[in-house]
């Protein structure tokens, strides 16, 4: 098989691969939308991490509109909040916690007065009619205001002033005008002088839609009267009243109560619909690893100046949990936290008709697991993803241009460069050398050294199966080739005796370990038991470790390397992200064939931990470091003194592996490999060289187009470049190549491109 | 029915030659297909055997789009 299957978009099939319960109880493990734990304590819901951050701004403005918007009265609450928050705050477990109330009060002072209401001001027409003064009434009348309700106020009161006085006699003077001016540009009316009693109460009743009073009104209308504590209400008398003492409580209860109002008002069941009310747990992680322990900004006895509260404030470390984001290229790329974009993600699978939009982001994750090892609850993107390629793939709507390149390559792997052998000398074998497609196509040198030093030490025999795990179809989701190449790959191993298979690259290994009955080592290990080769060197420089994803939550095989790199004396720096934390280097999950730019981003990443070489023990790793300028090396270049040298290009790839397989056939098995000559001479400017790896052209598929030109002579002349421009559809894809003809038998390419259209000669 | 377009133009006319046939390619009806979809378009094509020329600048632009638009449907 050297061709893939092209998908039709006229197909509707529903698969679920993951159910919505599933992947329901995989986002909520992401705590990025949590409340941070000063928010989650305050039963008024303040935001307090923004109102702590515009606070730090200075912009005291934005600060108080945000504390305005759960305190109609501000500097009435901040004179009396019990401040939950504070001792929640997670600044306290390595300092002084932040004096959150006392920034509130700085807040409430100088933050200047929200304008009035636009003109455009609608007001409900379902009306309130609100009994008694006191602190509850007041904020019921400031919140049913917010709410857009016409409010009468009846109290014995004669004035706003001697109202505001008998809510709160303990404000200062400047606090005291402060809020009377804003109880004033409140659109409340009042019954000032009011004789408040069953007769007045009767006689306002049926004009009004809902009764509110305060508790000594209340109980003095209705003794009896029962009251829900979480509603406010009192059933059976249809009365909204108040309960509890105390700033906090006639806050909190002022909150509750006005929705009791907005559910009476609707004629609805006010148990119902009322959302969360209160303080809650939260569960948001916070990284507390650089908040150093502080002391408070000093409080002097007239509160904190507006410097003093913004020096405070500045001490607020806004508790976010971004600790995937900030490790993995991918999530920062796009953005978004994992519960958010894992959502979207299964959202696209789900579509039958219409743009998956999200198929580009699903596709450019490496699946490397980094997040699941990151995240405090261990959230796995890289399993939201691979399940959603799959159900794509099952749906016949995963698009196969991203991934076709890869795919084709694996099947080159496997087909034209495949190689299975024993040792010479043997029929079956004790072990089986893997190295891995990446490390054949990159390294050849290394690999032939490396088989060659296995034969000469281990005794049993060493087979050698020059292919492709398999890795390249599973993180594509191609479940149906992945199970082909297992039963390929089984196939072969039986021919050789089922041997233990010695694997040079740990994805391999990892991807391996799914089949029944394979016993698995990696060349690591086995290094480590017969030592050394002759020749081993070490760079002469300190170098960076760059651990394989493909050996995350295997730490048997970080520890191997490790002492691998020891033996051969290597100075290791550490780095961050390293270990079971390491970031991948953009090969894996195909991200360099579906993006690009993010698989850039990745091997920045990888980079950005140190200045000096890198070694590693993937050869996508090297390739991909090297390839990004930085000095890189395989772990076994080292261990066999060889230099693979600039990383070479995709068509050089597929050279190598055909290379070293013809080579070894030659050399070991004295078998006479396939003619790889061509019948004409071939050469490329370098531009077009150039292009093809930028455009993904092999130069096989210039030979393809050569090869049809030669047969056919169809071709195009273009008088204004001097170019002669042939075609050829090969798979899925049609291939244009520019060339010029040097001699009869001589041809210089000079441009190459592709598309995955067909184009045919239409009709009349 | 359809909207025909043009996307490339010969220009100066005559450039473009058939290398097989010796005559000068002129616009004609083509047809795009991918993924069950068609789409009439007016390419140069060479009279005699019909060769259909996709320019480089086509391919890299509208073709390519049009490409990644239908293979997110």
């Amino acid at each position: 098989m050297s061709q893939i299957q092209e998908r039709g978009s006229t197909h509707v099939y529903k698969v679920n691969r993951i159910s919505k319960e599933e992947i329901d109880s995989m986002v909520a493990l992401c705590v990025y939308e949590q409340p941070p734990f000063c928010n989650a304590a305050c039963p008024l819901k303040l935001d307090t991490r923004a109102m702590l951050k515009a606070a730090a701004a200075g912009d005291f403005k934005k600060a108080l509109q945000l504390y305005e918007k759960i305190a109609p009265f501000p500097l009435i609450l901040s004179h009396g909040c019990e401040a939950p928050c504070e001792q929640k705050c997670r600044v306290c477990e390595v300092g002084e916690g932040i004096a959150i109330r006392d920034i509130e009060a700085a807040v409430a002072r100088f933050g200047e007065l929200s304008r009035l209401g636009g003109i455009f001001k609608t007001t409900k027409k379902q009306s309130v009619a609100i009994f008694g003064s006191g602190l509850f009434t007041l904020f019921l009348a400031g919140e049913l205001e917010k709410k857009a309700y016409p409010i009468t106020v009846f109290c014995a009161e004669a004035d706003e002033e001697a109202y505001l006085r008998a809510a709160a006699p303990f404000l200062d003077e400047e606090a005291f005008s402060l809020e009377l001016k804003r109880l004033r540009r409140k659109d409340i009316r009042f019954c000032f002088g009011s004789e408040i009693g069953p007769a007045l109460y009767s006689e306002k009743r049926g004009d009004f839609n809902v009764l509110c009073a305060s508790e000594a009104v209340a109980r003095s209308l209705f003794p009896q009267a029962v009251c829900i504590p979480e509603l406010m209400y009192c059933e059976e008398e249809d009365l909204v009243m108040g309960c509890g003492e105390g700033v906090m409580d006639a806050a909190f209860g002022a909150k509750k109560a006005a929705l009791t109002v907005d559910r009476l008002a609707q004629k609805l069941d006010p148990r119902n619909t009322r959302g969360s009310e209160g303080a809650c747990d939260s569960s948001l992680y916070t990284d507390l690893s650089e908040a150093t322990a502080l002391r408070r900004v000093e409080r002097p006895a007239e509160g904190y100046s507006k410097e003093q509260a913004i020096q405070e404030a500045k001490r607020c470390i806004q508790c976010h949990c971004e600790e995937c984001l900030k490790s993995c290229a991918f999530l920062k790329h796009y953005k978004k936290h994992p519960g958010l974009l894992g959502k979207e993600i299964y959202n696209n699978t789900q579509i039958i008709m219409g743009d998956h939009q999200l198929n580009k982001p699903m596709n450019s994750c490496s699946l490397c697991g980094q997040c699941s090892v990151i995240c405090p609850n261990g959230f796995d993107m890289a399993h939201v993803c691979a399940v959603a390629r799959r159900n794509m793939v099952s749906t016949d709507k995963m698009p196969l241009a991203p991934h076709e390149f890869a795919l084709l390559d694996m099947l080159f792997s496997n087909g034209d460069a495949f190689l299975c052998r024993p040792q010479p000398g043997y029929e079956t074998c004790k072990y089986v050398f893997f190295p891995g497609c990446q490390a054949i196509a990159i390294a050849p040198e290394t690999v032939k050294a490396a088989y060659l030093d296995l034969c000469e030490r281990l005794d049993g025999g060493v087979a050698l199966m020059l292919g492709c795990c398999g890795a390249i179809c599973d993180w594509a989701g191609r479940y149906e080739m992945e199970e082909q190449t297992r039963e390929f790959l089984d196939r072969e191993f039986a021919k050789l005796g089922d041997p233990i298979v010695i694997a040079g690259c740990p994805s391999c290994r990892k991807e391996l370990s799914s089949h029944d009955g394979l016993e698995l080592v990696g060349i690591w290990d086995i290094l480590g038991q017969i030592g050394l080769p002759e020749g081993a060197a070490k760079l002469s420089r300190p170098v960076a470790l760059h651990d394989s994803c493909g050996a995350r939550g295997d730490a048997h095989t970080q520890a191997a390397i490790r002492a691998l790199a020891e033996q051969l004396g290597c100075q290791l720096i550490d780095t961050p992200y390293s270990g079971d934390r390491s970031p991948c280097c953009g090969y894996g999950g195909l991200t360099a064939y579906a993006n690009r730019e993010v698989a850039a981003e990745m091997t920045d990443k990888c980079l950005e931990r140190s200045d000096a070489p890198y070694i590693s023990y993937c050869m996508a790793c090297r390739d991909r470091f090297a390839r990004q300028g930085r000095e890189s090396r395989h772990i076994l270049e080292l261990v066999y003194g060889t230099d693979a040298g600039a990383p070479p290009d995709i068509s050089q790839k597929r050279w190598n592996r055909l290379t070293l397989k013809n080579e070894l056939l030659r050399d070991l098995w004295r078998e006479e490999p396939k003619e790889m000559n061509l019948p004409y001479q071939l050469d490329y400017t370098d531009e077009a060289r150039r292009m093809m790896d930028d455009r993904m052209i092999l130069t096989d598929d210039v030979i393809g187009v050569l090869d049809g030109f030669r047969e056919s002579g169809e071709a195009i002349f273009d008088s204004d470049s001097g170019l002669m421009i042939a075609r050829r559809r090969i798979g899925n894809a049609t291939f244009w190549v520019a060339f010029t003809r040097e001699a009869e038998d001589h041809y210089l390419v000079h441009r190459a491109y592709s598309h995955r259209m067909n184009v045919v000669k239409g009709q009349g | 029915m359809a909207i025909e377009r043009t996307y490339y133009t010969i220009d100066p006319q005559g450039k473009l030659q058939c290398v097989k046939c010796g005559v000068p390619l002129e616009k004609g009806k083509a047809k795009f297909m991918y993924l069950a979809n068609g789409f009439p378009v007016e390419l140069p094509v060479c009279p005699i055997c019909g060769f259909v020329y996709v320019p480089e600048e086509l391919a890299l632009g509208k073709v390519a789009s049009v490409e990644r638009a239908l293979e997110d449907k």
